[in-house]
């Protein structure tokens, strides 16, 4: 039995009941009436006391009565509730994974049919929230308060702590599943900031109180409602006082097949020749053969029959794991498709798989297309052949600077995608952000300055690359081991700057790249001739690398989004009525692109294929429908935690190992004061019915 | 039960018999289970010899003896002189006991009124039939009409109000005889007021006191008396009275729920003392005090009874003359 408003009801019986009775006595004025004598009377009444025992009570039914009437509105009004265990602590937060894992249905529900595991974490959420006490009728304070924290990649406080229950259930249905992978470290982060904070009274030596807030109090119990495919969790930290209650969703001998990886690339000869390369993995004990069919646009292009290797058993000793290795297996369709499109992967449904969402993949493919490439240079030849050699056909234009300076000053420069600046930079008139006119920018042997710069600060010695960004599309797959930079140069990035360094030589940050409103550049700062970088092939690599993805504007082939991830890209300038149409169909605004021309949108929620559409000039891989530029946008999953979907038990958190919770625990809390109410009600009718028998006689 | 209001006083002998009723009681008379010794030459067969026409006993004469009552027949057969003797016919001495204590003055029909007239028709038939009537009114109040104060210590003067009436103070009317005396009879009965609260025992020990001669005893009340009225009758009894209690009382005393009864919450004031009682009406305590009243009723008449006292319970909405012609014939008061 729980006292949700104790004091109220206490403060209104001491009120209330003194007032009845004296209110009994006030009624009660009896009628005075002369009779001839009270002999008789006077024996009977003290017949009848020295009779019942109860005399006095009798006498004064209708006074007992009122007073059990307003005991039972004085105890209604203190908020009793009955309940056999109540959770722990008043504060409640209610953590809802909504991770692509939780999409897997592998739960039942009451009636016995087969739910997702987000539906069953909502039934536990809810009963949890049944479970909570009440607020006091007059005290809408008192009760238990509850805050929601819906996760997936992203963590967002649904509601913030209430005691309104229906609130919190509206909250809770609320809740939609997404595809995105789970990272939970954030939602406790989350959770610690709801915690209230200490205030403390500071006495300073010279007498004055100021208040200092101290370290943050225990947020609450923490109900971490997941099926506990959280990789973060180990980094995840829940205050000492807080209690981490785990309820697990989700069966643990949960088997899935999914796509992992998918990738599209045109072949280096010949970009007509399009090779798609699926990775799936299953979690199955057994060896699985998947078809896996592949279309384009819509039309099935191939079909392939997979074979999956059984998931293997843990090591033993390898407790952690604790979890079966996943099986894997892979396909490579590779076919002829100069023209872009949309490339899906789906995979045939398989009897036991519980989550669909990794089921297919997309990817937008742009066409075959060689860049526009300008190669300003006094004329090295080993970069002009190394130009040349780049795929895509179209052979690159040499400029030497005088020749680039006249071009740019008749706007011929709006053909080429990507201009190659060799130990020269075009000369800006005015004091220009990077010191690069609009557009896009290779530069080698030169340090653009300006606010959005670099800052030279001179030769440098000897030094070797230590660092790199491997997953820069410029970096990707370079090994820069071995070069020796005979000259350095010894660059800063001013603080505040755009620029960021891809790659670290002994001496500091050493390639860079630079975004500006309207220019993108990526800058090798030191002359690559005074290196033996050019000896190697990486130096080529990374020259082909860094040219695609400056020429593929950002959306370079194959470029992917994952859900819980943000859609954000430069469209054509003058771009307006931006919208981007989502996999369900709907279409959302994506409002006005900023100066450059990107657009955000985000965070995706569902796989699938978003299109953005706009009304303006479309670019030069962009769909035109009717008079609006399309260009689509793939959101998969391929994410390998996700796909393996077996649920756990525990969860190691970083302050904490937490068991799944067990069995219902949480009761629901039955409110009394409705039917004390109605027997107060009883008990007056019962009262008035007295009387008139009294009356009546 | 209840005091009432806007009570009937009344104020001639009209308004306590009806002349019909006076025709119907006039040929009644009284009897008595005791033969009691007059005062006055009466219509009663009196113990003594006397000078009626009924023959008693012969005696032998001595000297002395009125020679008119020698037996000359028996002289002349025997030679003998002896005295014839004849009963003796004296009147009959009643004896009206009126309570007059506040309590009389309640209920519905009013208690205090029915005595009244009870008393009056009483009285009547004392006085047709020649005999002493006495009325007593314990305690009570006289109306004085002419408003003048009665002497502190007013003498039996039946012919004019008097007599204030301190609690235990009697007022009588004495040794009234013969028809004419009637109106004097009724505006004795007609000034009386019930008041106050009458000490029964001290007003019986002062009754008995001032006694003349022996008789029947008619008592009038509602024997509700705290006191017990239990002393107080055996003092009248030790003095040689006939008794006849005649207990009046209220329809609403015998049923306190029926018409003008009682309801509800009450504090209920004794209008003699003062005394409350709360109560609240309820089934129970109905019950209980009609069990209370049966036993006191019943307390009363096992007492009378066991001294050969009459006793007779009437509820005051009786008729007169079903009382008079009817229940006290039979309880033999009446004949």
């Amino acid at each position: 039995m729980n006292w949700l408003t104790p004091t109220v009801a206490i403060v209104a019986a001491s009120i209330a009941v003194p007032s009845l009775i004296i209110l009994y006595f006030l009624k009660l004025r009896r009628r005075d009436l002369e009779i001839s004598t009270t002999l008789l009377w006077k024996k009977s009444i003290q017949d009848m006391q020295a009779n019942a025992p109860f005399q006095k009570l009798r006498k004064n039914i209708l006074l007992l009565l009122q007073l059990l009437a307003l005991a039972a509105a004085l105890v209604a009004v203190g908020t009793p509730q009955m309940k056999g265990e109540s959770p722990v602590g008043t504060r409640h937060v209610i953590m809802i994974d909504r991770s692509a894992s939780m999409s897997a249905r592998d739960e039942t529900s009451g009636k016995g049919e087969p739910i997702t595991r987000l539906e069953a974490a909502k039934e536990k959420a809810l009963a949890l929230v049944d479970s909570l006490r009440e607020p006091g009728v007059l005290d809408r304070n008192s009760g238990d308060q509850a805050m929601l924290i819906v996760f997936d990649n992203t963590a967002k406080a649904v509601q913030t702590f209430t005691s309104d229950k229906d609130v919190l259930r509206r909250a809770i249905r609320a809740v939609t599943p997404s595809d995105a992978p789970s990272l939970v470290d954030e939602a406790f982060r989350l959770a610690r900031a709801q915690a209230p904070r200490k205030i403390i009274t500071d006495k300073r030596p010279d007498g004055t109180e100021g208040f200092i807030e101290g370290p943050a109090g225990p947020v609450g119990t923490i109900h971490l409602y997941s099926d506990g495919r959280l990789p973060d969790a180990e980094k995840a930290e829940a205050s000492r006082e807080d209690v981490v209650l785990f309820h697990a969703v989700g069966r643990k001998d949960a088997a899935n097949i999914g796509i992992t990886s998918l990738r599209a690339q045109r072949s280096l000869e010949n970009a007509n020749r399009l090779s798609v390369f699926v990775g799936m993995q299953s979690t199955f004990p057994a060896a699985k053969k998947v078809d896996v069919e592949i279309q384009v646009d819509g039309q099935v292009a191939a079909i392939k029959s997979v074979d999956l290797t059984p998931a293997t058993a843990p090591a033993p000793g390898n407790s952690e794991a604790g979890r079966p290795s996943p099986g894997l297996g892979g396909a490579v369709f590779t076919f002829d498709r100069p023209q872009g499109g949309i490339v899906s992967v789906h995979m045939a449904p398989v009897e036991g798989d519980v989550l669909t969402s990794d089921n297919s993949a997309w990817i937008v493919v742009p066409p075959a297309k060689s860049l526009g490439v300008a190669v300003v240079t006094t004329g090295n030849m080993l970069l002009t052949a190394a130009m040349e050699g780049l795929p895509g056909g179209r052979p690159p234009v040499l400029f030497t600077p005088d020749q680039f300076e006249s071009a740019r000053a008749t706007g011929r420069l709006a053909e080429f995608d990507v201009i190659v600046l060799h130990n020269y930079l075009p000369k800006m008139t005015g004091a220009g952000d990077a010191g690069l006119p609009p557009g896009r920018y290779l530069v080698l042997g030169a340090v653009p300055g300006g606010p959005n710069g670099l800052i030279d600060k001179g030769e440098g010695p000897v030094a070797q690359f230590v660092s790199w960004s491997r997953e820069h599309p410029a970096l990707a797959g370079v090994s820069l081991d071995a070069p020796t930079i005979v000259k350095s140069r010894l660059v800063e990035m001013p603080r505040g700057s755009t620029a960021r360094a891809i790659a670290y030589d002994t001496n500091g940050p050493s390639i860079f790249e630079l975004v500006a409103p309207d220019s993108k550049a990526i800058v090798v700062p030191f002359d690559f001739m005074e290196t033996d970088w050019w000896l190697h092939l990486s130096f080529v690599v990374f020259l082909a690398q860094a040219v695609q993805y400056l020429g593929d504007d950002g959306a370079g082939l194959g470029q992917m989004v994952q859900p819980g991830g943000v859609l954000t890209d430069r469209l054509t300038q003058g771009a307006t009525d931006v919208k981007v149409r989502l996999p369900d169909g709907t279409q959302a605004d994506m409002g006005l692109p900023a100066p450059d021309g990107t657009v955000v949108f985000g965070p995706v929620q569902r796989v699938g294929v978003y299109q953005v559409s706009w009304n303006g000039t479309p670019g030069p891989r962009d769909a035109k429908v009717g008079d609006r530029a399309v260009r689509p946008f793939a959101a998969n999953l391929l994410d390998a935690a996700e796909s393996d979907l077996a649920a756990a038990e525990t969860l190691s958190l970083a302050t904490a190992r937490v068991e799944a919770e067990s069995g219902e625990k949480s009761r629901v809390m039955k409110q009394l004061w409705p039917w004390l109410l109605l027997a107060a009600f009883v008990i007056v009718l019962l009262e008035w019915f007295v009387y008139n028998r009294k009356v009546q006689v | 039960m209840l005091r009432s209001t806007n009570i009937p006083r009344p104020q001639s002998l009209e308004d306590l018999l009806s002349p019909a009723l006076i025709a119907q009681i006039s040929r009644l008379d009284y009897t008595s289970r005791k033969i009691f010794a007059g005062k006055l030459k009466g219509e009663r067969r009196s113990k003594k010899r006397g000078e009626s026409v009924e023959f008693a006993d012969h005696r032998p004469y001595v000297v002395g003896d009125d020679l008119r009552h020698i037996d000359w027949n028996i002289f002349g057969r025997l030679d003998r002189l002896f005295l014839k003797l004849f009963l003796e016919e004296e009147d009959l001495a009643l004896h009206i006991v009126l309570d007059c204590s506040a309590s009389g003055d309640c209920g519905q029909p009013n208690k205090f009124l029915f005595m009244q007239q009870l008393a009056m028709a009483l009285g009547y038939i004392g006085l047709v039939n020649l005999n002493r009537v006495t009325v007593t009114a314990m305690g009570g109040e006289i109306a004085r009409p002419d408003g003048a104060t009665p002497p502190a210590d007013g003498g039996p003067d039946p012919s004019s109000p008097h007599l204030p009436a301190t609690p235990s103070q009697l007022t009588a009317i004495r040794d009234l005889r013969g028809r004419r005396r009637t109106h004097d009879l009724a505006r004795f009965l007609c000034s009386l007021r019930p008041a106050g609260v009458v000490p029964f025992t001290d007003a019986c020990r002062r009754t008995a006191l001032t006694r003349r001669g022996k008789g029947v005893m008619v008592v009038l009340s509602d024997f509700f008396i705290k006191e017990g009225y239990e002393t107080g009758l055996r003092l009248l009894l030790g003095r040689g009275y006939d008794l006849f209690l005649i207990q009046c009382l209220s329809p609403q005393e015998v049923d306190p729920t029926g018409p003008n009864g009682l309801a509800g919450d009450l504090r209920l004031k004794d209008v003699e003392d003062a005394d409350v009682a709360e109560v609240t009406i309820s089934a129970p305590l109905l019950k209980r005090y009609k069990a209370n009243l049966a036993a006191y009723c019943d307390q009363l008449r096992d007492f009378a009874a066991r001294r050969e006292i009459s006793l007779l319970t009437v509820r005051t909405d009786t008729p007169l003359d079903v009382l008079i012609l009817d229940y006290l014939r039979k309880r033999g008061l009446l004949r």
